[in-house]
């Protein structure tokens, strides 16, 4: 088993772009540190309509009066940049945004040198997956690879059968690869959608919005 | 006069799923995990509602929360935002209930 760079092509090239914007990093690094409830917020804005941030203080009181007021201020205004992105986007930043928030908490327990973006993983005589893996931990003997969505609505089948692909292909040759999918939405929405999936993911571990922080901990 | 309790907010928060839903099922391809979706959210509403939270008299700043965010859902229009807000709504009413306790 090895990793590879995904190819440079015109997909890429554009998403780069979007990864490289100044607000994902923004954005990532205030929610890798946020509460359930700020996490929720940032949630609900990007989703949103509105852009009156008075309002969307009002619909989170209790956010904006705990301890960690002046963080949901930020997530709140950083939130509303977002939203304030075309349509396209916006899908687009928001995706960015979950895969640095990915890769960020997993460097709290991995070398960040380990840790890659947009990477294929190549076994011997098997066919390369098209579509890259979002976030890997590159290591030894313990790698491991995330497919990371903003919403319960992105699992399906295609991203189950590319994680336990590789999983199963990594087990042929005594590499143990650990595959996840995370994902920006309650774990509730992510167990109506996975239920409803005949691709196999009984070893794909799923990391949903109230468990984001199990990223920064042991290895699962 | 007294507010209203939480269990009629959540009833109003139901309202709003199924309006979410209906809007949400026309995309074809996502009817059976629309109304999937509907349903796991309101049965957790229902179950709140019928808990001993939702007995309780909320908060002016409870009811106001919780009637902004179903408003905020009833601005979306368009049908692959409403799934998303199908999921959302119900975490942003509970959310704000949850912090009566």
């Amino acid at each position: 088993m090895r990793f590879q760079d995904a190819a440079r092509d015109g997909r890429a090239v554009v998403y780069a772009a979007i990864q490289a914007d100044p607000l994902v990093a923004r954005a990532a690094e205030l929610l890798s540190q946020a509460t359930l409830g700020e996490r929720i917020l940032a949630r609900a804005v990007m989703n949103g309509e509105s852009t009156d941030s008075h309002r969307w203080r009002r619909i989170f009181p209790s956010v904006f009066s705990s301890a960690s007021a002046e963080r949901a201020v930020d997530i709140l205004a950083v939130s509303l940049a977002v939203a304030d992105r075309g349509e396209q986007v916006r899908s687009q930043v928001r995706g960015a945004i979950v895969e640095e928030l990915t890769a960020r908490l997993l460097a709290r327990r991995a070398s960040p040198a380990s840790i890659r973006r947009e990477r294929r993983i190549l076994f011997d005589g098997v066919p390369a997956e098209i579509h890259p893996y979002d976030v890997t931990v590159e290591v030894a003997g313990a790698g491991e690879a995330f497919d990371c969505k903003w919403g319960a609505r992105g699992i399906n089948a295609d991203v189950l059968h590319q994680l336990d692909d590789a999983r199963t292909h990594a087990l042929d040759e005594e590499e143990p690869l650990k595959v996840a999918i995370v994902v920006f939405d309650a774990e509730r929405s992510c167990r109506v959608r996975l239920d409803a999936q005949t691709a196999p993911h009984a070893q794909t571990r799923l990391v949903a919005l109230e468990q984001l922080d199990t990223l920064a901990g042991p290895r699962q | 006069m007294a507010g209203p309790t939480i269990g009629a907010l959540l009833e109003s928060a139901v309202a709003a799923e199924d309006a979410l839903a209906e809007l949400g099922e026309t995309i074809e391809d996502e009817w059976s995990y629309v109304n999937d979706l509907r349903q796991a959210w309101t049965d957790r509403l229902d179950e709140v509602a019928a808990g001993p939270m939702g007995a309780r008299e909320a908060t002016p700043e409870i009811v106001e929360a919780i009637e902004l965010a179903i408003e905020e859902a009833s601005l979306v229009h368009d049908p692959h935002r409403a799934i998303d807000w199908l999921s959302t709504l119900p975490q942003v009413v509970l959310l704000a209930a949850e912090s009566l306790a």
